[in-house]
């Protein structure tokens, strides 16, 4: 591991290097390749959308990359680490430092305002309140959400509440930035509000991953790999469309 | 650190968030620790009344009481402490303070004590000026018997409380004179309320001199003495206990193998024993009680199951974005604490007021007490439950695959 960490190294510096990643589901009497040999480098500021079918490995594409599942072979490099070998506990740490989450249903916790919520991931990092706080303002300042710090989320728009998934994902200054289907849940408006978000974001030098099945939302990104049957079939860049969604 | 205070938070706003289930699931645990509570705060107030009751007497203090063997009561013999078996006793022995005798009255039994047409029946015994201590009397007016009093045989009495209620004697009753067996006595103190203690009143007494009372007992009848001795040293007590052993034994002409016809003990013998039945009673109720806090803690661990498999999503999300085992293993582990805590401390003061309410209503009974160690044992109990009950829910939730958590529905 040590050899190909330093192999690694020699190379132009990859955020995100998959080498041969497979994952296997056994089902009863059956192996299914939810990812099958995939190959794959992800290089910093890039703008990618995984899209396929269901069944076609993205979802499982998104566990492996935002560091929830480990690959059952080959390796993957986040930031010249290997993390296809670390324990539960380390890769909670990875997740928690180096991926922000942003999902379809939001998953905020219904209890919590919108600034607990944004909050949340410092708590695990060992950061003092005072700190979270003053993080945690600048950030829902940045999505626009000022306003609405201490509110609830069933008290809070479907988009407002994908903007504190957003804040929240976006707190501690992740390496990636993923989001499984982002705006699966929104209206036309506000998806286009999101992804100008996405943009904005982009912009400022994030790296964003879409894991989508939907073509206009992939078309927004720069680079679209397409899935299918857990192999890579497509991998192309965008001529980028600014316009619309 | 700052996970422990934010665990705290949470905990309080999910408790809060199911404020009537949280209420219902601490039930048990309040049930628990209020009956345990309960039933050791009467116990204890009952054992410090006793103890209260026996200070007075000092472990420098033996008593003397004549004992009739069962083999010798069938045959109708009856054992006594004789005047002659005391003054014996006072010459002797050496080593002790003073020497109280009581001799209890033999005539007037059936006519009582009467004051101006107002009859009344009380317990009259005759003793010296050192009972008051022994007794632990205090004053209200006028004074207690003295040592003239005794020698000059006077016919004076102090009486108690209930009697001069029963009486109709004034307020102040000194100076006043009551009839006791043909006899007048002058009233020279009363006695401050003592209460009443397992529903005997404790006020209702007269004592007059014991020499007066051995003359009004005349000839009648040999009298049965209980003597009360303080010690002027309490080391000594095993010494003077086998000489007075050797003299009544010698009085009485008991024989090699007779037994002993009369008892010395020690006040603390008394309560020692007492204390011990308590303590004893403590316990085995205390055992029982605490099943019921076992029940409390199972039904914690019920509904902390089902908050796992509520919150199963909540765990999953915390996971993704960095929670690691410790973290939510402590915030369940500490929501099922604080549940717990919630329950003992509203069970201390319900069980507080249970106890005293019990003790308030049992007339005569000792105020309830509830020892600090109780509130202790019951606070750390609850908080055990907690953690005990507590740590499999707990374990469930911190090893949930945040996958399969993230995707519950």
């Amino acid at each position: 591991m040590k050899m190909k960490m330093t192999e690694h190294q020699n190379k132009p510096m990859e955020l995100i290097t998959l080498q041969h990643v497979c994952k296997y589901y056994t089902m009863g009497d059956q192996t299914v390749k939810a990812l099958d040999h995939i190959d794959l480098s992800i290089s910093a500021n890039e703008y990618i959308a995984f899209i396929g079918t269901s069944g076609s490995g993205k979802s499982t594409m998104m566990n492996i990359l935002g560091c929830l599942d480990k690959p059952s072979d080959g390796t993957y490099l986040l930031n010249g680490t290997d993390v296809s070998s670390l324990t539960a506990n380390e890769l909670a740490r990875i997740r928690n430092r180096e991926i922000g989450f942003i999902f379809q249903s939001f998953n905020l916790l219904p209890r919590a305002t919108a600034l607990h919520n944004v909050m949340l991931p410092l708590v695990y990092k060992g950061i003092k309140f005072s700190e979270r706080k003053r993080l945690a303002i600048k950030v829902m300042e940045k999505v626009n959400l000022s306003d609405r710090m201490d509110h609830i989320p069933s008290q809070l728009s479907g988009g407002q509440r994908q903007r504190v998934a957003i804040a929240r994902a976006l707190i501690t200054n992740p390496s990636i930035l993923l989001a499984d289907e982002p705006t699966g849940n929104l209206d036309t408006q506000t998806t286009k509000d999101i992804m100008a978000l996405f943009d904005q974001l982009h912009n400022e030098g994030q790296t964003i991953i879409v894991v989508t099945h939907e073509k206009d939302i992939a078309n927004h990104c720069q680079r679209v790999v397409t899935l299918s049957d857990g192999k890579v079939v497509k991998d192309i860049m965008n001529k980028r469309e600014t316009s619309s969604v | 650190m700052f996970s422990l205070i934010e665990s705290f938070r949470s905990a309080i706003s999910s408790i809060r968030a199911h404020g009537f289930r949280s209420f219902l699931t601490t039930l048990g645990i309040i049930i628990g620790v209020a009956s345990t509570i309960a039933v050791v705060s009467v116990v204890q107030g009952l054992s410090h009344s006793i103890n209260k009751q026996f200070e007075g007497f000092g472990s420098n203090s033996i008593s003397i009481r004549s004992y009739t063997p069962r083999s010798e009561r069938l045959k109708g013999k009856l054992a006594r402490i004789t005047a002659e078996d005391v003054e014996m006793i006072r010459k002797r022995v050496e080593g002790i303070e003073y020497i109280t005798p009581q001799l209890g009255s033999q005539v007037g039994g059936t006519s009582g004590i009467k004051y101006k047409g107002n009859q009344a029946f009380s317990q009259v015994a005759g003793s010296t000026y050192t009972y008051q201590s022994v007794q632990n009397i205090d004053m209200k007016y006028g004074r207690f018997l003295s040592y003239s009093d005794n020698q000059s045989r006077r016919k004076v009495v102090v009486i108690g409380e209930k009697l001069r209620e029963d009486l109709e004697l004034p307020a102040d009753p000194v100076g006043e004179f009551i009839n006791f067996a043909g006899e007048w006595l002058k009233i020279i103190g009363l006695a401050d309320s003592k209460g009443s203690f397992f529903g005997f009143n404790q006020d209702n007494f007269a004592i007059l001199p014991y020499n007066t009372m051995q003359s009004l007992n005349g000839n009648l009848q040999e009298p049965d003495i209980f003597v009360q001795l303080n010690l002027k040293d309490p080391k000594q007590f095993e010494d003077i206990k086998a000489h007075i052993k050797r003299i009544l034994r010698r009085q009485h002409r008991l024989t090699g193998e007779e037994q002993d016809d009369f008892k010395i003990e020690t006040t603390e013998q008394l309560t020692s024993g007492i204390s011990n039945i308590i303590d004893t009673m403590t316990i085995v109720l205390g055992g029982i009680v605490s099943i019921s806090l076992l029940v409390g803690g199972i039904g914690i661990m019920n509904i902390m199951l089902v908050s796992v498999t509520e919150r199963t999503r909540e765990i999953g999300i915390c996971k993704a974005i960095g929670a690691e085992r410790h973290h939510i293993l402590l915030q369940f582990l500490i929501e099922a604490v604080v549940l717990s805590l919630l329950g003992g401390v509203i069970g201390i003061a319900l069980g507080y007021g249970l106890g005293a309410l019990a003790a308030a209503s049992i007339p005569g009974f000792p105020p309830a007490n509830v020892p600090l160690w109780a509130v202790g044992i019951a606070f750390g109990f609850s908080a055990f439950v907690g953690v005990l009950f507590g740590i499999l829910p707990a374990a469930k939730a911190a090893n949930l695959d945040p996958i399969d958590a993230l995707r519950y529905e």
